[in-house]
C-alpha cells in the first residue's frame, strides 16, 4: 500500500503538471466517468469517428460527408436531438430506436419522412449513452482549436504510433 | 519431410474416387503451383489455381448427395477485437489446405494452422499473431479490417498484415522467419491481398485508394526477404501513360490505382494479371481531368522484373469507384473456332470483358448486372464506354449519372459504388465452359465534395486524411445475384437473385453444384447448370468469405469462414446481428 502511495503521489503531481489548461480543474470524478463512458460509444459502439474523425474535424468518404464537431454551432439539446434522430436528408444516422415510430423525432414517422428518412445506425444507443456521448463531445471536441497531441493520447493512448505525426 | 509427392492424372482419379491416401508434406514448389489442379484433395493457392478457376475436380458432393451435407467441424477463430475507424476485424480469407492441414488468416493478420486430420475435431497447431498497432493500421483502412489470404511456398507459410507487413513463417512451429516492411501506414498504405506466389517471388500491392496513396504493386524474393522489384501503377513523369493526368499539378502523385486482391498468373506466356483500383479522389474527376491511367484498369506484367505489358482501362477518368480490383480469370477456350487464351473480367463497372491475354486487345463485352445506367454500353471495337471522348478531360458519360462541381449531388445510378462484382471471387467451370459470378446489384447517388489539395502541393490535406472528393450514398436497398455467365461474350445464361449484395464469392466442383455464402450466414449449393438452390444451411453468422472444398483421407469437405463484416449500408434485416469468428465444415 505504502509503495502505491508512493507511485501515486507523483504521478497525480505529473498529471496535474501537464495538463492542459482547460482540464486544469480536474472534473468530478462522475463527470470523469461518463465523459470516458462517451468517448468509449464515440470510437467503438455508435463509431462517430467513422465518419466525424476521432478529433471531430469531420471528413468525407465511405462515411458520407460528415461535419466538424469541433465548429459546430449547436446546442447540447440540438446536438442530442441529431444524435437521437439523425439528419433528415443527409448520412447522419438516427440512434434511437423508436425515434421514428411516435413522432419524437421531428414530429414525423418514417412514412411521413418518406425518401428524407436518415439511415439506421450500426447500433442504437439508450437514452444515458446518447447523454454521455453529448458530453463527451461538448467536453473534448466542441469549440476546441487545432487538434493537439494531448487530445490524441487521450483518445488513443500512448501504445500506438497514432499520434506521431501530431508529436510537438 | 517427404519430398516426393504423388502428382498428375494418378493421384487426381484416386482422390475423386475418394481412395484412401495417406497424408504427406512435401515442400511447395512452383511445380506444384502450376500443377495445383493436380492435387485435388489440397487448395494450395488462393484462386485454387494460378488461372483463378475456383473449380475442384472433386465430386463425392455432387447434386445427389448434397442433401445429406452436414457440418463436422466447427473452431472459433479471432480477430475481433476494435481499432482505428472500426469496432472488429473481418473474416474474408479463402484458406489454404495441404495435406490435411489448414492456413487460415484473420482481419488483423493472424496466421492460423489448423490440423483437420481428425476429420472430427478441427485443432489449432500453431497461431501466429503479428502484433499489428491497430489504431494506426485501422485508422487508414477504408473498408474494414481485411486479410484475404496467406500463401505457401517452401517450407513456410507466406503471410501480409494490414500494417504493411509480409512474413515468412516456418510452417511447422508458426515462427517467424524474417518479415519485411512493405507498405507504410503513415501515407496510409495498407495490404490487405494474398500474396501471389511466382516461383520465389512473392507479389502483393497496397491498398489506400481513399487515402492519396500513388498506387503499386511490389514483389519481395522470398529467398532472402527483400525486395526484387516495385512498379507503380501510376506511371511517373516521362513514363508512358502519366501524360493521361492532364492536371499539370502532379495529381498522379496522390492518384490512387491500389492493389488489394491476389492477381492470376499464365505461364506458357510468363504473365500476370493484376486488376487496379479507383482513381483518388473517387468522386471529383475535375481534380484529376485526363483518363488516369493504369487507375480502373488490369495491367498484364511480367513477375520476373515487373515491367508493364499492357494495359487495359475499363472506365477512364472513373468518377463512380469503379474500382477493378477484382480477379482476372484466364480462360483457355475456342473463339469462333480458333483457340485463344483469354483474360476476364466480371468489372465492378457492370460489364464483363473479354481480353486476348498476349496483347490485350478487347474480344467481347457484355453487361452482367440487372441494371446498368451510367453507360449505354460499349464500342465493340475498342471495349470502352460508348460516351469516352479521347479529347475531353473529364468524361461525362450519361448525363447526371456522376457528381460534377457544377452539380454536386448525381442522378441515381446502377450499378452502385461497390459493384458490379467487388472483390468476392467468382469461379469458372471447364467442364461447362462457364463462369460463376456473385454480384451486389442496384444503385446508389454519389456527392461531390470538392477535393482540398495534398500539403505538398501548396494545400492542407495529410497524409492518412482521407482523400475521396466526396461520398457515395444508399437511397435504395441494393441486393445480390449468382450469375453463369459465358466467358467469352458476357452474355448471362442463368441467373437467381438473391437477397442481400453478395460479399462470398464461388466456389464451383466437378461434383455439378455452385457454393456460395450469404450475409444472413446461409451457406447455399445451387446446380450449376439451373442456379436452382440444392442444398443451403445457416450458420447464424454471416459470411463474407469465399468456400472452398479439399479431401483428407479420400473424404471430401466443405469449408467457409464466417465473420462479420464491415458492412454499409447494412441490411435491415440483419441490424441486430453481432459479430462471429468461425471456421465451418462441411461432409457427407
Amino acid at each position: 500500500m505504502a509503495g502505491f502511495l508512493n507511485r501515486a503521489v507523483p504521478v497525480a503531481l505529473l498529471l496535474l503538471a501537464g495538463a492542459p489548461m482547460a482540464w486544469a480543474q480536474a472534473p468530478a470524478s462522475e463527470e470523469a466517468r461518463a465523459i470516458e463512458f462517451g468517448k468509449e460509444i464515440f470510437k467503438t459502439k455508435a463509431r462517430c469517428q467513422f465518419c466525424h474523425k476521432w478529433d471531430g474535424t469531420g471528413d468525407q468518404g465511405y462515411g458520407g460527408n460528415a461535419l466538424s464537431l469541433r465548429k459546430t454551432q449547436l446546442s447540447r439539446e440540438q446536438l442530442t436531438e441529431v444524435v437521437k434522430c439523425g439528419r433528415l436528408s443527409t448520412e447522419m444516422p438516427y440512434h434511437d430506436k423508436f425515434g421514428y415510430t411516435d413522432k419524437r423525432c421531428f414530429g414525423v414517422t418514417r412514412e411521413q419522412a418518406g425518401a428524407d428518412m436518415p439511415p439506421e445506425a450500426n447500433q442504437y444507443l439508450q437514452a444515458s449513452e446518447i447523454a454521455a456521448v453529448t458530453q463527451y463531445v461538448f467536453a473534448r471536441i466542441v469549440g476546441k482549436g487545432e487538434t493537439t497531441y494531448a487530445e490524441c493520447v487521450d483518445f488513443w493512448g500512448k501504445d500506438t504510433q497514432q499520434c506521431e505525426p501530431l508529436k510537438p | 519431410m517427404l519430398k516426393t509427392h504423388l502428382t498428375g492424372a494418378v493421384a487426381a482419379a484416386l482422390l475423386i474416387s475418394a481412395a484412401a491416401i495417406p497424408a504427406y508434406a512435401a515442400d511447395m514448389t512452383f511445380e506444384r503451383a502450376l500443377n495445383a489442379d493436380k492435387e485435388p484433395q489440397n487448395w494450395l493457392l488462393h484462386h485454387k489455381n494460378y488461372q483463378a478457376h475456383r473449380y475442384s475436380q472433386l465430386k463425392d458432393i455432387n447434386a445427389d448427395t448434397v442433401k445429406n451435407l452436414k457440418i463436422v467441424q466447427l473452431l472459433a477463430l479471432g480477430g475481433i477485437m476494435s481499432g482505428g475507424r472500426y469496432e472488429h476485424g473481418n473474416l474474408e480469407a479463402t484458406p489454404l489446405v495441404e495435406d490435411g492441414i489448414m492456413y487460415a488468416t484473420d482481419g488483423w493478420g493472424a496466421v492460423y494452422a489448423i490440423d483437420l486430420t481428425s476429420g472430427r475435431k478441427a485443432v489449432i497447431k500453431w497461431k501466429m499473431d503479428p502484433g499489428i498497432d491497430r489504431a494506426w493500421a485501422g485508422d487508414v483502412a477504408c473498408c474494414g479490417v481485411n486479410n484475404r489470404g496467406a500463401a505457401l511456398w517452401k517450407d513456410k507459410v507466406i503471410s501480409i498484415s494490414l500494417d504493411g507487413r509480409i512474413f515468412a513463417i516456418n510452417k511447422t512451429t508458426g515462427e517467424v522467419v524474417w518479415e519485411r516492411k512493405i507498405a507504410e501506414p503513415a501515407v496510409g498504405e495498407t495490404i490487405t491481398a494474398a500474396p501471389l506466389v511466382i516461383r520465389d517471388m512473392a507479389i502483393t500491392g497496397s491498398a489506400g485508394g481513399e487515402f492519396g496513396i500513388r498506387g503499386w504493386i511490389d514483389a519481395t524474393d522470398l529467398n532472402t526477404g527483400k525486395q526484387a522489384w516495385r512498379t507503380f501503377t501510376i506511371p511517373g513523369k516521362g513514363e508512358p501513360g502519366n501524360e493521361t493526368w492532364k492536371d499539370g499539378k502532379d495529381r498522379w502523385k496522390h492518384g490512387g490505382a491500389s492493389v488489394w486482391v491476389t492477381g492470376t498468373y499464365d505461364s506458357s506466356i510468363d504473365t500476370f494479371y493484376q486488376g487496379i483500383g479507383n482513381a483518388g479522389p473517387d468522386y471529383d474527376p475535375e481534380y484529376r481531368p485526363g483518363d488516369n491511367k493504369w487507375a480502373a484498369s488490369v495491367l498484364a506484367l511480367s513477375p520476373v522484373d515487373g515491367k508493364i505489358k499492357w494495359g487495359f482501362q475499363y472506365t477512364p477518368n472513373d468518377p463512380y469507384d469503379f474500382d477493378e480490383i477484382g480477379e482476372h480469370p484466364i480462360i483457355d477456350i475456342s473463339v469462333n473456332g480458333a483457340p485463344r487464351k483469354l483474360v476476364t473480367h466480371a468489372a465492378r463497372n457492370g460489364f464483363h470483358y473479354s481480353l486476348d491475354a498476349v496483347n490485350g486487345s478487347f474480344v467481347a463485352g457484355k453487361q452482367y448486372v440487372d441494371k446498368l445506367t451510367w453507360s449505354k454500353g460499349l464500342d465493340p471495337k475498342t471495349g470502352k464506354p460508348l460516351e469516352y471522348d479521347p479529347a475531353l478531360d473529364v468524361q461525362p458519360y450519361v448525363a447526371n449519372s456522376h457528381a460534377t462541381r457544377a452539380r454536386p449531388k448525381s442522378d441515381i445510378k446502377c450499378p452502385p459504388t461497390s459493384g458490379g462484382k467487388n472483390w468476392q471471387p467468382g469461379a469458372y467451370s471447364p467442364d461447362l465452359q462457364t463462369k460463376f459470378v456473385t454480384t451486389i446489384e442496384g444503385c446508389n447517388q454519389l456527392e461531390m465534395k470538392e477535393q482540398a489539395d495534398f500539403n505538398d502541393q501548396g494545400g492542407a490535406v495529410k497524409p492518412r486524411e482521407r482523400f475521396t472528393g466526396g461520398s457515395g450514398f444508399y437511397p435504395e436497398p441494393i441486393y445480390g445475384a449468382l450469375k453463369a455467365i459465358d466467358p467469352v461474350t458476357g452474355e448471362t445464361k442463368a441467373n437467381t437473385k438473391l437477397t442481400y449484395p453478395n460479399w462470398s464469392g464461388v466456389l464451383a466442383t466437378a461434383g455439378g453444384i455452385v457454393f456460395t455464402g450469404h450475409m444472413d450466414g446461409e451457406l447455399t449449393a445451387y446446380d450449376s447448370k439451373t442456379l436452382k438452390e440444392v442444398w443451403s444451411f445457416n450458420l447464424g453468422c454471416g459470411i463474407m468469405a469465399p468456400p472452398i472444398t479439399y479431401a483428407i483421407n479420400g473424404k471430401q469437405y466443405v469449408a467457409v469462414l464466417s465473420g462479420p463484416h464491415w458492412l454499409r449500408p447494412k441490411p435491415v434485416a440483419l441490424k441486430d446481428t453481432s459479430p462471429c469468428s468461425m471456421l465451418n465444415i462441411f461432409s457427407l
